[in-house]
């Protein structure tokens, strides 16, 4: 059953998750049919959530609006909405519009849906997302804005045998996207694949049409844009292809082994690839060895984030930097059906599951979890005290790290400590970057 | 009969019928105050997304120490207490107090809740924060959802009361219900006032020194020190609340010998019932931003207390005292053009700083406009007739749309009422060209990536207020436009999300209403 309420809850509605995913999309203007506080409450949100990254190009408080007033709320606002899209076309630069209708149109039955498809010509194409918060999460707004794409956005073009379309990294959500995106598109590019990205500055605004022409959607979620992909299997037959969120080197390799094998690539062209980015990446890393053995760098780590996150750091503290990861949260709220989904998903990519998983996102379950491995009583006699000990979160864990005394990085939202721009951890480089990052963590006072 | 006897306070709308969003006008010297062609009904063809009244109120709210805040509403209302929380956490270490997070809970309303009502679930939520949390207060804020499905916050309240140890107070927020983010001070005071403040028969004795200070949500400690310094000058102890306020420590308002307002758009509900409700007399007039309204803030204060003469030679003393410190940041300053944007008051005591550091204020944006800022105009008005700047005469171009504001003549300034419309901003610092740009917090990025260097204003935790507020913001800015290497950089590869032709057109062009609807 549900608890009666979120503690503060590590993502916001549907509606912010659609602005995200469709904000973030060069060409596109996305027009809020929503209260008057939304935007500002989602500016205000990513100010303390999303890495210090408020704006963007039509984001903040740059996005078209309704306001939605009483007078609309009784009297339906179909026309205010009219009346913006058509100034919107007038003001704002961008080729297409994505109507995002909030809580209040969609339960005073607003047929935003009908005047989109009205006022949608093939030079100026307006899309629809239906996103009321009571909907869903940010997760659930980001997969809408897929399935929009993939439903109506899109025609089937002729297939591009190298081109990839890449979903499961939700803009904002995932603080480090952009970075992200780029590190897939590097993978891919090592296996001659061109990655299609529909978000952010590695995007264009021509992506959104060169969708139909991809030869595979490759999914790096279990969870997130995976619905969507299976719209654009059965309406463009265009295949979905898991693949792992590729946290540092090994997990790139499960990655280029998976999407090698959807384009159809002989193994060896594989095994070459990692081969020569494998020697190059730990090259790059040979020069710390000496002291990351010798300052005895390894930690128990207690990892905490979003369905793709937690268990793509988990496996990467493991798998790359030898370190024991105690504690695995995961915060969403999922029901069994989500949590069989992912499970599948770990499964068909080769994911190891993380160790010790738990799903819980308030505090004091979080604690009580952590506090089965480190204990507030005294440790005495002979006991490993599984420290030093790190807590690998978001900016709301700190206070976990200090119960239990462990060091912190925020690696998953909200992530309010940090500045991310570029920075990203997939692929091989984001797989050296994330050591930096941990390390350095771990030696601030060195 | 006080507002505060009803379970639902009033929206600005009805409070004060003249408030207004909408409002472009070229403006010029030497026009009367008075005249001002505002209209509460004026509106715009084309608006950006914008700030409903729960946000502000959040940041008020979320500031209490021993409190949760348990949001009703769809999982999104109030994410943004994510973003407060970072000011919460600089205020509390500012304030030496214990840095942790805030507890915002929300009740997160789905589809079902949406068909069958969520009163029980949020009666539910409050019975059960209170085991978990034991907090001396429960703020159950209604977003837009509960207003549209009907929910009652104030009955559930009353139906777990007996069940729950914390005051509840019901704070109404629903976005749609008005345009004006000052309703959040309201919604917010009305609680306070009918749940956190003494019955007026049990309040102790006035204590003669005690003056109450509302600090608002975007001032900090900065602020608050320099405001008790002058106070204690005049041998008083200024109390502040409610923001980082316990909530056992508001009665104290109540037992004060006179409150003074600091922002008058945020403190006339909260006064008003202060002085009605327990007799505590309290002067709304001026905020105390620059040199010269600080000391008519100070003198208001002593006069109020029957210490005018003492007051009237610290202002002159500390204004010597400042005069001299700003000296060497005047050559900077002198003749540069600044533009302005930030909530209605603070936006026009600021332009009246600007003008006594020695900029031409060749704009002005104002989130929304009521009859407290006409005050405000008119000095600066008058001030730029004193000192040579503006030409006096009439206002030029009429009200509203079809005045379209042309730059560069520097004999008037642009005086424009939005809340935020970026568009709109855009376009005017296109025109207007300014060599600085004062914006809200999270109001700088249009002028930016303009290339325009910008200095923040009312973020938490920097110095605005009083003598010390107006040197510190003046050395900042000097440090500011001493480098705006970062602007000039942003400006020559920064974008802005307007098509080209939109700065062709008049920035006001998308206001309908106006003076005709008013009237």
């Amino acid at each position: 059953m549900r608890s009666a309420y979120l503690e503060r809850p590590r993502w916001s509605c549907a509606l912010e998750g659609a602005l995200a995913a469709a904000g973030s999309m060069p060409g596109v203007v996305p027009v809020l049919h929503a209260g008057p506080g939304c935007a500002g409450n989602f500016a205000w949100t990513a100010n303390g959530a999303s890495g210090l990254q408020v704006t963007g190009q039509c984001l903040g408080l740059s996005v078209p609006a309704t306001n939605l007033q009483e007078n609309e709320v009784v009297f339906g606002g179909t026309d205010r909405l009219r009346e913006e899209l058509l100034e919107t076309a007038r003001i704002m630069e961008g080729d297409t519009l994505f109507v995002l209708t909030g809580c209040l149109p969609e339960v005073i039955g607003d047929d935003a849906r009908s005047l989109a498809d009205e006022l949608s010509t093939p030079e100026r194409p307006v899309l629809f997302a239906s996103v009321p918060g009571f909907s869903g999460d940010s997760y659930a707004g980001y997969g809408e804005v897929l399935k929009s794409i993939a439903a109506d956005g899109v025609r089937r073009l002729r297939t591009k045998r190298d081109l990839a379309n890449v979903w499961g990294v939700p803009p904002g959500l995932d603080p480090f996207w952009r970075g992200n995106l780029e590190g897939i598109r590097g993978l891919l590019a090592l296996l001659g694949i061109r990655a299609n990205l529909l978000f952010g500055p590695a995007s264009d605004p021509k992506a959104l049409r060169r969708a139909g022409a991809a030869a595979a959607n490759i999914v790096v979620s279990g969870l997130y844009g995976a619905e969507a992909a299976g719209i654009f299997r059965d309406l463009h037959g265009i295949p979905s292809v898991p693949a792992p969120l590729p946290y540092g080197a090994a997990a790139s390799e499960r990655f280029l082994k998976a999407a090698g094998r959807a384009f159809g690539l002989p193994p060896s062209r594989m095994r070459r690839a990692i081969q020569t980015a494998g020697r190059a990446h730990y090259a790059a890393l040979e020069p710390a060895v000496d002291l990351l053995n010798d300052m005895e760098s390894q930690r128990h780590a207690a990892v905490i984030g979003d369905a793709n996150h937690a268990p793509a750091l988990s496996a990467f503290i493991s798998e790359e930097l030898g370190w024991v990861p105690e504690l695995t949260v995961i915060v969403n709220d999922l029901d069994a059906r989500g949590r069989e989904a992912l499970e599948g998903y770990w499964e068909a990519t080769g994911t190891p599951r993380p160790a010790n998983l738990v799903y819980a996102s308030d505090r004091r379950s979080i604690l009580e979890a952590a506090r089965g491995v480190w204990p507030e009583a005294p440790q005495e006699g002979y006991r490993d005290p599984k420290r030093p000990a790190i807590v690998l979160g978001s900016s709301l864990d700190r206070a976990l790290a200090s119960a239990i005394g462990a060091g912190h990085l925020s690696v998953s939202y909200p992530v309010a400590n940090r500045l991310v721009l570029t920075r990203g951890y997939t692929g091989y480089r984001g797989g050296l970057a994330l050591t930096e990052d941990l390390v350095s963590a771990c030696i601030g006072g060195r | 009969m006080s507002y505060l006897d009803s379970k639902i306070p009033p929206v600005r709308e009805h409070r004060h019928p003249e408030t207004s969003l909408a409002h472009g006008s070229r403006w010029r010297g030497g026009h009367a105050a008075g005249a001002c062609p505002i209209a509460s009904r004026a509106d715009r063809s084309f608006t950006q997304g914008s700030i409903c009244p729960l946000l502000p109120a959040l940041g008020i709210m979320l500031s209490l120490p021993d409190t949760v805040v348990l949001m009703h509403g769809s999982v999104g209302c109030g994410s943004c207490a994510a973003g407060n929380n970072v000011n919460v956490r600089g205020g509390l270490s500012s304030r030496g107090a214990p840095v942790d997070d805030v507890v915002w809970l929300s009740t997160a309303l789905d589809e079902m809740n949406v068909i069958n009502g969520g009163d029980a679930r949020l009666r539910e939520a409050l019975v059960e924060c209170d085991r978990v949390y034991r907090p001396k207060v429960i703020l159950a804020v209604s977003g837009c959802l509960p207003g549209v499905i009907g929910d009652d916050i104030d009955a559930a309240a009353a139906a777990v009361r007996d069940e729950v140890k914390a005051r509840i107070l019901p704070v109404h927020c629903e976005g749609f219900k008005s345009r004006f983010m000052a309703t959040a001070y309201d919604v917010v005071y009305h609680a306070v006032g009918r749940h956190l403040m003494p019955d007026p028969a049990s309040v102790g004795p006035r204590d003669p020194r005690r003056v109450n200070v509302m600090n608002v949500g975007s001032m900090g400690l900065a602020d608050e020190r320099e405001l008790a310094r002058l106070a204690e000058a005049l041998g008083l102890e200024a109390n502040f609340f409610p923001v980082f306020a316990d909530p056992d420590s508001f009665a104290r308002a109540a037992e004060a010998a006179l409150s003074i307002s600091v922002c008058p758009t945020h403190d006339d509900y909260f006064l008003t019932h202060l002085e009605e409700s327990y007799g505590v007399p309290h002067v709304i007039r001026h905020m105390p931003i620059g040199i010269a309204n600080s000391g008519r803030w100070l003198r208001d204060l002593g006069d109020a207390v029957g210490r005018a003469a003492e007051a009237g030679k610290i202002a002159e003393k500390e204004e010597g005292l400042l005069r001299d410190a700003l000296e060497p940041f005047l050559p900077a300053f002198r003749g540069r053009r600044a533009f302005v944007s930030a909530g209605e008051y603070r936006s026009l005591a600021t332009a009246s700083l600007l003008q006594e550091l020695g900029f031409e204020v060749c704009g002005i944006r104002s989130f929304h406009f009521d009859s407290y800022a006409e005050v405000e105009l008119e000095k600066l008005s008058r001030a730029r007739e004193c000192s040579g700047q503006g030409t006096a005469g009439r206002r030029a171009g009429g009200a509203g749309r079809g005045s379209a504001a042309q730059g560069g003549d520097g004999d008037g300034f642009v005086f424009n009422v939005a809340n935020v419309q970026p568009f709109e901003e855009a376009n005017l610092l296109r025109r207007l060209k300014p060599d600085v740009f004062l914006g809200h917090m999270h109001g700088n990025s249009t002028a930016a990536r303009m290339g325009i260097p910008c200095q923040v204003i009312y973020n938490s935790g920097y110095g605005y207020l009083g003598y010390r507020g107006a040197y510190d913001l003046a050395r900042r800015l000097h440090r500011k436009m001493a480098n705006p290497g970062f602007y000039r950089r942003l400006g020559q590869f920064g974008k802005l999300p307007y098509r080209e032709s939109w700065y062709g057109e008049d920035p006001f062009s998308r206001i309908r209403g106006g003076e005709e609807d008013g009237s």
